[in-house]
């Protein structure tokens, strides 16, 4: 067994668990954190993608050994007691999650991305989600979400839709 | 086009005080309220309008629970053995080794199952091959244990004994009588359609031009992100509890019903992705003979690998065309074969047979028309539901056709289009009289936009079309 401590979105845990035991195994199945998905489990789908020390990581190939007093942020860590992040909100708002299963990992994806660069371009937000993989929705709402959020972040007005 | 009516404008959430609580969810009726039923080519008043989706917040939480997310007390993991040989009969399955595993509750084999046959239509599909393996993807045993990882070793000490069969990997051999039968005695062809209209030969003799064309289009995995999960409970009642990625449970709980003959409650959750890949049961009744026997809860969480090999697929189709044409391309008799590779199971094939036959002359007056379609049995991966039922492969067979013709012609491949297209009245190829008919019209208004300007002069890459 390995005994693990980091920090979770914010909070110190603890966890003994057998060494070959991944992030994302450790993340749902012992803190019961079951918004990092499982898609491939081989570091291709990006549905388990969470943020480590503010990089996104497929957390189905990071062991438990790698993230020894390391900060992790799932998709439970971003929004706060209060208030969507602004991501969550225009996610709802643009409709860019359709079944949803890829969503906590993009989002975090696209969270990773605004902290770095508060004002993507269009090619950058592609380059950030080429690690996640979508199968219903399509990217393009997406990233109309993403561009939206960094508007807010930024503190701008969001663009209006173009109707269809 | 009439006037689009006036709908009430539905707060959306960007307008919503930015609070999560209360309310954490989207309002109950995200779209408009005032629906007016349009008149036949009426734009409908959804069209242009922002709707959000009710279960977007909880999506964008990472809140949703999917079967995966699902835990109960005392949960046992399941692992399905696969036979990794495409045709074989089963001598013998030896799972002692595996029973006497630390960890490991229960194995099942193909024989523990009370009625051990299911299918959407055809009953041809092992829950778990008993005697025979009819693809490579097949299960022949199922283990329960403690954790996945156990049950996963675990499946390397089943051992089963096999005599290799030779496969029938062809569907053109396949459709041969000769072949011996992937489901012997049944005979390899499963389905066939014929549609028949006017004379096709005497169409031939009076045609300018006679032209063929063979397309062939492979199989294809629906890849959910989500892969297909299911987790059993059996009380002590003998009534049983499924929690499964179905896409149809009703039709899920005749086919669980009809294999362990008990009492059955399906349960579905938010669907990870469907596309037709999750329209059927899979290891639903051996999960619940794993309850059974164990007392306990049971899940089973496919790999991805194992959604490739052991779930339903695209049907891949061979696509014979023949067309005669006048010297301007206008169509007067086509024939048509279509053969679909069924794989080792029906699953829906009658169904991709049918819409695949009825779509396969195209959007075009045809006064002589002939298509054939046959399913057969191969010992390959299933074939199934996805996307459309056959419909894109039609599709790229008869359009890539259309394009062979307008080049031989000398004509453009707009112009082949226009002449030949349906009209608003048009009869379908089983004679259905078609309303709100606008191919030419969308097709001349998509050729203005990207800058259509006959054979390979537009600005676009030549095959908007």
């Amino acid at each position: 067994m390995a005994n693990v401590t980091l920090k979770v979105n914010g909070e110190t845990r603890s966890a003994s668990v057998p060494p070959e035991t991944t992030l994302l195994r450790l993340l749902r199945d012992q803190f019961n954190l079951t918004g990092a998905k499982l898609g491939c489990d081989v570091g291709d789908c990006g549905a388990c993608t969470v943020i480590v020390d503010g990089q996104p990581v497929n957390s189905c190939l990071m062991l438990v050994g790698q993230v020894e007093g390391r900060e992790v942020l799932t998709i439970e860590g971003l929004a706060t007691a209060d208030h969507l992040h602004a991501l969550q909100k225009l996610f709802e708002h643009f409709g860019s999650l359709q079944c949803g299963f890829c969503g906590p990992g993009v989002i975090l994806s696209a969270k990773a991305l605004l902290d770095e660069n508060p004002d993507p371009s269009t090619q950058e937000i592609r380059d950030a989600l080429g690690g996640n993989l979508c199968r219903c929705t399509g990217y393009t709402k997406m990233i109309e979400a993403i561009k939206g959020a960094a508007c807010i972040l930024r503190g701008e007005e969001v663009p209006a839709v173009k109707s269809a | 086009m009439a006037e689009k009516p006036k709908v009430i404008e539905k707060p959306d959430v960007l307008e919503q005080p930015d609070i999560l609580k209360p309310p954490a969810v989207a309002p109950l009726v995200t779209f408009p309220i005032e629906v007016v039923v349009p008149e036949v080519r009426q734009q409908t008043p959804a069209v242009g309008q922002r709707a959000t989706r009710a279960d977007g917040r909880l999506h964008g939480l990472g809140q949703t629970k999917y079967i995966d997310d699902m835990y109960f007390p005392n949960m046992l993991f399941a692992k399905i053995k696969r036979a990794g040989v495409a045709s074989a009969r089963i001598k013998s399955i030896d799972t002692k080794e595996a029973e006497a595993m630390p960890g490991v509750v229960a194995v099942i084999t193909g024989s523990d199952i009370p009625c051990n046959s299911f299918g959407p239509s055809l009953k041809d599909q092992p829950v778990l091959a008993d005697t025979r393996v009819f693809h490579a993807g097949d299960g022949v045993a199922a283990v329960a244990a403690v954790t996945e990882q156990i049950a996963t070793e675990a499946l390397e000490k089943i051992k089963v004994d096999y005599e290799v069969l030779t496969p029938v990997l062809d569907p053109l051999e396949s459709l041969k009588l000769a072949t011996p039968g992937v489901h012997a005695p049944s005979a390899n062809i499963y389905g066939h359609k014929v549609i028949k209209k006017g004379d096709v030969e005497k169409a031939f003799a009076e045609s300018d031009h006679v032209f063929e064309g063979s397309f062939r289009t492979q199989m294809v995995e629906h890849v959910p992100l989500e892969p297909y999960a299911c987790i059993a409970q059996w009380d002590a009642n003998g009534r049983v509890t499924i929690y499964s990625t179905l896409g149809r449970i009703t039709l899920g709980r005749a086919d669980v019903a009809r294999t362990l003959g008990s009492r059955i409650r399906i349960v579905a959750t938010v669907v990870g992705g469907n596309f037709g890949g999750k329209n059927e049961i899979r290891a639903e009744p051996a999960m619940a003979l794993l309850s059974k026997k164990t007392g306990r809860p049971v899940k089973c969480v496919y790999t991805r690998a194992e959604e490739f090999t052991s779930s339903t697929t695209r049907h891949p189709l061979i696509m014979d065309y023949k067309t005669g044409v006048t010297k301007q391309g206008k169509i007067l008799g086509r024939k048509i074969r279509l053969v679909l590779d069924g794989g080792a199971y029906c699953s829906w094939s009658e169904t991709t047979l049918g819409k695949a036959c009825i779509l396969s002359a195209g959007p075009y007056n045809i006064e002589n028309l002939y298509a054939e379609a046959f399913v057969v049995y191969t010992n390959k991966t299933m074939t199934g539901a996805m996307r459309g039922f056959g419909a894109p492969q039609v599709c790229f067979a008869y359009e890539s056709h259309m394009d062979d013709i307008a080049k031989a012609l000398g004509i453009d491949p707009l112009e082949i289009r226009l002449l030949n297209a349906f009209d608003e009245g048009s009869l379908s190829p089983t004679s259905q009289k078609l309303h709100s008919v606008v191919v030419k019209e969308s097709l001349l208004r998509a050729a203005k936009r990207f800058g259509w300007n006959g054979i390979g002069n537009g600005t676009g890459n030549g095959n908007g079309a």
